[in-house]
């Protein structure tokens, strides 16, 4: 997996997977499949608690639950873009965080996974905070790690 | 819950400028006068402090109010917040990468086993 970040608002995850591009694509919109991986490490993310609608303006809603203490965590978030089997939009109206996935056919039934979020978080909107982006924010925080 | 979010807000946007970067990842190695700080930026000392004045707002930075010289003194509780919430972002999509990665493995070789059982099955037929 690699990071990086072209500008400080900005994280991108980039991930090959061996399967087909249209697999990979229905399983990033379909509750049924999402249930397995959407939650991360030690959370669950119950296939009731998951509501997608894949359409400019439809929802995408999860619950995610921590396994150890039952807290639960919930997104919410807006399809902007649909376009199968290549690209998903969505933004988050509670934090202004506006997730793009790319999925790129790399051929022999593998396909590369790109998220890209933006405006992380809101205060990154404002244009003098843009215009002030040289380094990668997400590269900077591993860097304060290393001189702690 | 909000509070804590209006904060990270004002400390993301104060990490968004480049010599604010630097100045936190100077004051990272211990505590630093203005003076200092100007050092090695083309900047005069009102430009710093005027950095400073923005770090320490968002409660990133504190100075000493009596010393004469006033050292910057990096707050490492409102660093760390910012600094997690990225780990955290990431960590959210490694694992949930590893997750996809391992179900979609797990669904092609079912698919390829029924796939299998059925070409047997026809076979006998």
């Amino acid at each position: 997996m690699t990071d990086q970040a072209p500008v400080a608002d900005e994280l991108v995850y980039t991930r090959v997977f061996e399967a087909p591009r249209e697999l990979v694509f229905r399983c990033m919109i379909e509750p049924d499949h999402l249930t397995h991986f959407w939650g991360p490490v030690g959370v669950s993310t119950p296939r009731e608690s998951i509501t997608v609608d894949p359409r400019p303006g439809g929802l995408f809603e999860t619950v995610m639950v921590n396994d150890a203490d039952g807290s639960r965590y919930s997104m919410r978030a807006i399809f902007v873009e649909v376009t199968e089997p290549e690209r998903l939009v969505w933004t988050e109206p509670d934090n202004g965080v506006r997730t793009t996935s790319t999925l790129r056919d790399l051929g022999g039934s593998r396909t590369e996974v790109t998220i890209h979020q933006a405006n992380v978080p809101e205060a990154f909107r404002s244009p003098e905070a843009r215009a002030g982006f040289s380094t990668s924010l997400d590269r900077f925080a591993t860097y304060l790690k290393t001189l702690a | 819950m909000t509070m804590a979010h209006d904060r990270l807000d004002a400390t993301f946007a104060a990490l968004a400028d480049p010599t604010r970067r630097a100045i936190v990842a100077r004051l990272a190695r211990g505590d630093a006068t203005v003076n200092e700080l100007a050092e090695p930026f083309a900047m005069t000392l009102p430009g710093i402090s005027k950095h400073l004045k923005v770090l320490e707002r968002c409660g990133l930075i504190s100075r000493t109010r009596h010393a004469q010289f006033r050292p910057c003194h990096l707050e490492g509780a409102a660093l760390d917040s910012a600094v997690s919430w990225i780990e955290e972002n990431r960590r959210t999509w490694t694992e949930r990468f590893d997750k996809l990665d391992e179900h979609l493995r797990d669904i092609q070789a079912k698919a390829a086993k029924r796939g299998e059982s059925q070409h047997e099955g026809r076979a006998r037929r």
